[in-house]
């Protein structure tokens, strides 16, 4: 207990330090021009007004992150829809491994991003571009986890449900997928990170609205100021969507913790 | 019976791939889409075209070599910060209390999201990708060895205490060697976070490179020049991936794992 305490001072210590010393060194000594560091007391101003300031790049902190969100969580959503059953089915039936498999790796190495100009010339720069990039992003984790788990199902299970007659089907629903679960929320897990990647990075390359927009808007204007801001926005909305999806994923995998 | 397996497999890989190419190229022959996307052919040619002659300013090889330079001396240099940041953070419980607020403050941030303020901090040119490649190594390597440090298990960690090693043997002789498998999961997610960070920061400015491939395709309106930047993204993403696999297979057989 004392010792938590000690650790728990220790780790308030080292972040008040830290601000601090960026306090000291941009506000107190203005060792850093405020063209290149702003102050942390500026940063907190600035994210207070950028609540409802539309100014300077047309629109409000919480319109860029509503419009971030909802593309992200689009793109998002289909990649769960078709890359989980597509992982189940790549390991449970051998044929769609042995004809999608390749196809599948040819692209996996390939991140979002370089996707972005393409789906630019096909679709144009709204949202069904981004949301496509989204989900070729975002289906490669849960593919590749859905069928991880799926080949983890334990062959005595399995002699044991023949012996008693089970059908295939049965088999899939009742041993296979039960068992791939902890997997199948891994790779959401891991997919909703890249999803929220390649979404800055889509908006950084071409948007109109949305946080990497806004980041990108405000490098172009000097505001180092309101990229701190739309950063740390970034970072934090990316932490809570994680812990949202690990709330669900302790509801639904309860007692399947080996 | 194995090698039956193999040729199959080969057999049902070829095939698909095969029909893959030939559907696009049909679609594009004979619809609306050839008129934005070019054919496979199209695609190919100039990927193997594009190592003898320039693509734009440079041939591929020099674009590839060009993007590589950046990547690969701050990837090494990223993860050895991060191997011992990790490694002391998931140890040391003080130095855990001290670091790891601050690295969960930069942590969540995506090093793609850097872009901007790196380009306020150190420039257009080398400078900020090179500091965006540090911190994408960094991030995932620390956190996976810290991940690594801090599932050593307890019952060896004690016994050890029990037969009298003192706390410098127990670092080298259980935390260490426990946390490789860790470190090399870090390094592999390590290196394709920087290669698409390289990507993408060659995308928003520079001359060179795979990323300028791509973005610069976008000016000319060329889509046969985009898919080849693509092509050869993913070729050399593949490439690495394995290069570091194998240097994983070669330090600890021990430890195989999944795909």
């Amino acid at each position: 207990m004392k010792k938590g305490m000690k650790n728990l001072l220790l780790s308030t210590g080292s972040l008040t330090v830290f601000l601090l010393l960026w306090w000291i060194c941009t506000d107190i000594l203005e060792i850093v021009s405020p063209r290149t560091l702003p102050s942390p007391l500026k940063v907190f101003t600035t994210f207070i007004d950028k609540l409802t300031n539309k100014n300077p790049d047309g629109g409000t902190l919480i319109m860029h992150t509503l419009s971030s969100l909802r593309i992200a969580l689009l793109g998002y959503g289909m990649g769960i829809f078709f890359g989980i059953p597509l992982g189940i089915l790549m390991a449970w039936y051998s044929i769609v491994d042995l004809f999608v498999r390749p196809l599948f790796d040819l692209l996996k190495p390939i991140p979002g991003v370089a996707w972005v100009p393409l789906m630019i010339i096909l679709f144009g720069i709204g949202l069904l571009s981004k949301a496509t990039v989204i989900f070729i992003s975002a289906i490669v984790p849960c593919v590749l986890n859905a069928y991880t788990g799926i080949k983890q199902t334990k062959d005595v299970h399995i002699w044991v449900a023949k012996t008693l007659g089970a059908t295939n089907t049965q088999m899939l629903f009742k041993i296979a997928i039960p068992t791939s679960l902890p997997y199948i929320m891994t790779g959401m897990r891991v997919a909703l990170g890249q999803a929220w990647v390649t979404i800055v990075a889509a908006e950084l390359l071409a948007s109109t609205i949305g946080l990497g927009f806004m980041i990108q808007q405000s490098r172009g204007m000097y505001r180092p100021d309101i990229i701190i801001v739309g950063m740390l926005t970034i970072g934090f909305l990316g932490s809570f969507l994680t812990y949202l999806l690990g709330l669900l994923e302790k509801a639904v995998v309860k007692g399947w913790h080996t | 019976m194995i090698v039956n397996k193999r040729v199959q497999s080969s057999a049902a890989a070829a095939v698909s791939i095969f029909m893959f190419l030939l559907i696009w190229h049909l679609a594009t022959r004979f619809s609306e889409l050839g008129n934005i996307l070019p054919s496979p052919i199209e695609v190919l040619t100039a990927f193997f075209v594009g190592f003898v002659v320039p693509v734009g300013t440079h041939t591929m090889f020099v674009h590839i070599v060009w993007s590589l330079s950046r990547v690969i001396p701050f990837y090494i240099l990223g993860s050895a910060v991060g191997i011992v940041l990790g490694i002391t953070m998931g140890w040391y419980p003080k130095a855990e209390a001290v670091f790891r607020p601050i690295f969960e403050i930069i942590r969540p941030i995506p090093p793609l999201a850097w872009i901007p303020i790196s380009i306020v901090w150190f420039g257009i040119g080398e400078g900020s990708k090179w500091f965006l490649i540090f911190l994408a190594a960094f991030i995932t390597v620390t956190m996976n060895v810290y991940t690594g440090a801090k599932v050593v298990d307890p019952v060896i960690v004690r016994c050890a205490r029990m037969l009298g090693a003192n706390e410098r043997q127990i670092f080298t002789t259980i935390v260490l060697p426990s946390s490789v498998p860790f470190i090399f999961a870090g390094l592999q997610v390590g290196l394709s976070s920087s290669w698409a960070t390289v990507v993408a920061a060659e995308m928003i400015r520079s001359s060179e490179g795979v990323g300028w491939i791509i973005i610069s395709s976008l000016d000319v309106n060329d889509t046969v020049q985009t898919l080849i930047g693509i092509v050869g993204i993913g070729t050399v993403g593949y490439v690495l991936a394995i290069i570091i696999r194998g240097i994983e297979s070669k330090l600890c057989k021990w430890n195989k794992r999944g795909i």
